[in-house]
């Protein structure tokens, strides 16, 4: 993480904390995590509030 | 100052000039989803306004890391039709020198958002359709499909410098109404016909009841709001050259000023035409506005002001009673989406065949003609249609597409949102002034 340059001299692309190919694609792959996790928490909590209406007895 | 630094400094002014306009035009793209929330907000149940509203602002928010993801790559390397141009796509995969900060490269970043501007809008044209009873994940998930993947090959393939319906039919759609809003349009036919209408929506007898939105003044500042953000989209569909004339996406030549003529009389002739076939409802006539610049949009800066006036009028007639003949099949498009979006994007397209064939292409693609005109409106239509279609009946197989008819009669904001619109019950549907005449009447 940090800086990946030591001057602005002569700087083109610069992406902080990505400072290798590795790196780089392993905080990409980190954003979709994120966001396909998100999608699955609101499968869950669809589900969750289905049955919570069901168990009331609301039809 | 040397006649090199001089030079410098005018093409670097005016790199910088481009990068602003773009900017700019992204900016007043916003206002299309400022639109798009305050419009299906207004056309929900109150019961239902918060949950629409969500969905709206989920859409954009989740097309952004999946067109960055793929989209912007979709757009490069796939203009050939099914088999990538991985050369020309390495520019657009996540991690090219160019897909974040670069001191070199003033471009990227305001084309690719001014692309993801319109991938948002291509998801909450689906995101009204859908409003009152589908699931916001499967939502989300239709969402990015339409956003990041479908509309985008769409873009690749007719709105492309060498797409190949423009390399070898001839295809010109200047300002997207194919890629954005027949795709768009016919991807929420697909969805909705797999999604089913609102409970109470159609009788056993086939006839349909109106399920009328709790604010009809909401949704229509809402559509206003898109008409002021679709001069950003519009302004977004025009080259900027360094020290030279503005080109179409296609590198044929245009100017600002056409559109402004034309754009103009979209708003007018679309108008005018729904008020004539509606009567005077607001909705419609602002539906029709939306119609109107759309019918124009292939052949923006082509169309004669008054030309254009007339093929908008068409087009603002037409989503009446386009939208009755999908009503009557029984599909509950809650917005009109595919009337405005999917019906006059098709006939837009296909009126630049009838009305501007001949005009050269730039290079070696052939002129604009009738049959490449009708032949793009279809492929545009099918490769909306068959995604959705097809992906809304896997989220149905799975269970995964419609909410619980419990939650659906309940309303979306108290079964998931847990919060209300309106706390202070103020709401004119909820206090409603006839109802309380009516019951003093009586």
């Amino acid at each position: 993480m940090g800086s990946p340059i030591k001057s602005w001299e002569g700087a083109t692309a610069y992406f902080t904390g990505a400072d290798s190919p590795g790196m780089l694609k392993a905080i990409f792959v980190l954003m979709l995590l994120v966001a396909g996790f998100v999608i699955f928490n609101a499968m869950r909590h669809e589900k969750r509030v289905t049955r919570k209406l069901e168990e009331s007895g609301y039809e | 100052m040397t006649p090199e630094e001089l030079e410098r400094a005018v093409k670097m002014a005016s790199t910088i000039n481009m990068e602003v306009y773009y900017w700019w035009c992204t900016a007043v793209m916003v206002l299309i989803h400022a639109g798009f929330l305050a419009y299906e907000m207004g056309a929900s149940r109150v019961k239902n306004t918060l949950a629409s509203g969500v969905k709206n602002i989920l859409a954009f928010a989740f097309t952004v890391p999946a067109f960055y993801a793929i989209g912007w790559w979709i757009y490069l390397a796939m203009y050939k039709g099914l088999s990538p141009d991985f050369e020309a796509g390495a520019a657009g995969v996540p991690w090219s020198m160019s897909m974040g900060p670069n001191l070199g490269d003033n471009a990227t970043g305001v084309f690719w958002a001014a692309f993801m501007m319109f991938s948002a809008t291509t998801a909450s044209i689906l995101s009204g359709a859908v409003i009152e009873r589908i699931r916001l994940s499967a939502f989300i998930i239709l969402a990015i499909a339409l956003g990041s993947f479908v509309w985008i090959l769409a873009a690749s393939w007719g709105w492309h410098p060498t797409g190949w319906l423009t390399t070898r039919w001839g295809f010109h759609d200047t300002a997207a109404a194919g890629c954005v809003h027949t795709v768009a349009g016919f991807f929420s036919l697909g969805v909705l016909i797999q999604l089913g209408g609102r409970i109470g929506r159609f009788n056993p007898d086939g006839t349909a009841n109106e399920i009328a939105g709790h604010s009809m003044p909401m949704t229509v500042i809402g559509l206003m709001m898109i008409i002021v953000g679709f001069f950003g989209f519009l302004g977004g569909c025009i080259i900027w050259q360094q020290n030279a004339q503005w080109m179409t996406i296609f590198n044929t030549p245009a100017t600002l000023s056409a559109f402004a003529f034309n754009t103009l009389m979209g708003f007018s002739g679309g108008v005018i035409g729904a008020y004539v076939m509606s009567r005077g409802n607001p909705f419609w006539m602002m539906s029709g506005a939306l119609a109107g610049i759309i019918s124009v949009a292939p052949g923006l800066e082509l169309y004669y002001p008054p030309l254009a006036f007339l093929v908008a009028f068409i087009g603002g007639c037409i989503i009446k009673p386009v939208a009755t003949l999908i009503e009557k099949a029984r599909i509950d498009d809650a917005v009109g989406a595919v009337a405005v979006h999917g019906a006059t994007g098709f006939y837009g397209v296909v009126m630049v065949g009838v009305l501007a064939s001949g005009y050269p292409n730039a290079g070696e693609a052939p002129p604009i003609n009738l049959g490449g005109q009708i032949g793009g409106a279809f492929v545009m239509a099918l490769l909306g249609f068959v995604p959705g279609f097809v992906i809304a009946y896997v989220l149905k197989a799975l269970g995964r597409l419609r909410v619980a008819s419990s939650v659906e009669e309940l309303g979306l904001d108290l079964a998931e949102i847990a919060t209300h619109p309106y706390p202070e019950n103020s709401t004119p549907a909820t206090g409603n002034g006839r109802e309380r005449l009516a019951a003093r009447a009586t």
